[in-house]
């Protein structure tokens, strides 16, 4: 799993990860049919022989590749732990305030991505506490 | 007889000595500014040199980071065994900086676009940097669809590469489907070789023979291809960045050698010259005091 300016995961062996995609949910096993999936923000779940790591995704590329090796490309991801909900709620309340003023297509489409990614932020965490 | 020689030498002596002690004079005072001016300049590019070597680590480490994350995201690419269409319309992307004193790099970079663009006279090129855009200007103005600045004193952010790859992306005047990115490899912390970076575009990777294994939703190549885009461009410049900080550690370094040279060869004379004065004073009293 690569961001632009780490390299969270490598060669890493893993039993399954669970992705969530813009086409829906998916849980990948090895010797998953090869397919390359964009991911929306949310949560990846990667379970392996020594634990579940969860990290939270900004966005980016998820491509399962034919010799079992299954490549994520994210700009930014977090492990839960290290989110404050606190901060999310206030965001999440500003972007929504900026949505809903904004004059001209581009700010009020800026906004609505903020929007979706402190609702998905949210629900990752209350999720993480039930 | 012998009173009038000693004065005719008497006064010969003296008025040659004394030309010669302005000439030396003359000169002490002019290697002893060349002496000042040297030394300033070595404190300089010492300086430089550190600033440098600590830019050169910390952007080191960011290549490596960088150049393993475009490597992912190009895997598929590879695995897909993607060949190059045959009319495939290309454009070139010259990945240099705006600063300079860092040894070959610039030039290097535009000899490499040169050369391309020799053969292929019509590609657009992008150039990313002030010191590429004045050398390629002079030669290729007309192909310079985009220039960008205030790159490369800093380490390329993901937020800089993607904001240049959708402005390439989103103009429509510009067509193409290949990229090729010209960038700086970083081969060792001396050495650097100008190389590129192919991008193919997901219309041909798509008919590539291995892709089909792939189960892919319509929706979402166009946003892959701009990823896929955008993560080589960070690839690339920042791999240039950190060629370009090493370059300039061993040009400051050559720098700071040559002039500490200079200081040595310039203090030597100047030691030499303030010798040849006073030993010259000391004949001239030497000689006055005999004469009495």
């Amino acid at each position: 799993m690569a961001l632009p300016h780490e390299i969270v995961l490598k060669n890493k062996e893993v039993n399954q990860v669970d992705l969530s995609a813009v086409s829906g949910d998916l849980g990948i096993l090895a010797d998953h049919v090869p397919t390359i999936e964009q991911l929306k923000p949310g949560v990846i779940d990667i379970m392996a022989d020594s634990g579940a790591e969860k990290y939270f995704v900004s966005g980016g590329f998820a491509i399962m590749n034919p010799n079992s090796v299954l490549n994520i490309n994210a700009i930014e991801a977090f492990k839960l732990e290290d989110i404050d909900a606190q901060a999310v709620a206030s965001n999440l309340a500003e972007s929504q305030r900026l949505a809903s003023n904004a004059k001209d297509e581009i700010t009020k489409e800026a906004a609505a991505i903020e929007v979706e990614l402190y609702e998905a932020l949210q629900s990752a965490l209350s999720a993480k506490s039930k | 007889m012998f009173a009038r020689s000693a004065i005719t030498t008497r006064t010969a002596v003296p008025a040659l000595n004394a030309v010669g002690q302005t000439r030396n004079m003359a000169t002490l005072k002019e290697i002893q500014n060349r002496l000042k001016s040297v030394t300033n300049i070595s404190k300089i590019t010492a300086s430089m040199k550190m600033i440098a070597s600590t830019k050169t680590t910390r952007a080191q480490r960011a290549m490596n980071v960088a150049r393993q994350y475009g490597q992912v995201s190009n895997d598929f690419v590879k695995q897909s065994e993607v060949k190059k269409a045959e009319n495939a319309k290309e454009i070139l992307i010259t990945a240099s900086s705006d600063k300079g004193l860092c040894g070959g790099i610039h030039s290097s970079l535009s000899r490499y676009s040169r050369r391309y663009l020799n053969e292929h006279p019509d590609t657009p090129l992008v150039v990313i940097g002030d010191k590429g855009k004045v050398q390629l200007q002079r030669v290729y103005p007309q192909n310079i669809a985009y220039s960008f600045n205030q790159i490369g004193s800093t380490i390329p952010t993901f937020d800089e590469s993607s904001g240049i790859s959708s402005v390439i992306l989103s103009d429509k005047a510009i067509e193409f489907d290949n990229a090729k990115l010209v960038y700086n490899q970083f081969v060792s912390a001396i050495a650097f070789e100008t190389s590129e970076i192919e991008n193919f575009p997901i219309s041909q990777i798509v008919e590539a023979p291995n892709f089909k294994a792939y189960e892919v939703q319509e929706e979402v190549l166009e946003n892959l291809n701009e990823f896929l885009f955008a993560n080589t461009m960070h690839w690339a410049l920042v791999e240039g960045h950190a060629a370009e900080m090493a370059a300039k550690r061993t040009a400051m370094e050559n720098a700071t050698k040559n002039a500490g040279d200079m200081i040595q060869r310039l203090t030597l004379q100047y030691n030499r010259g303030r010798q040849t004065v006073i030993t010259n004073e000391l004949i001239e009293i030497i000689t006055g005091a005999s004469a009495l």
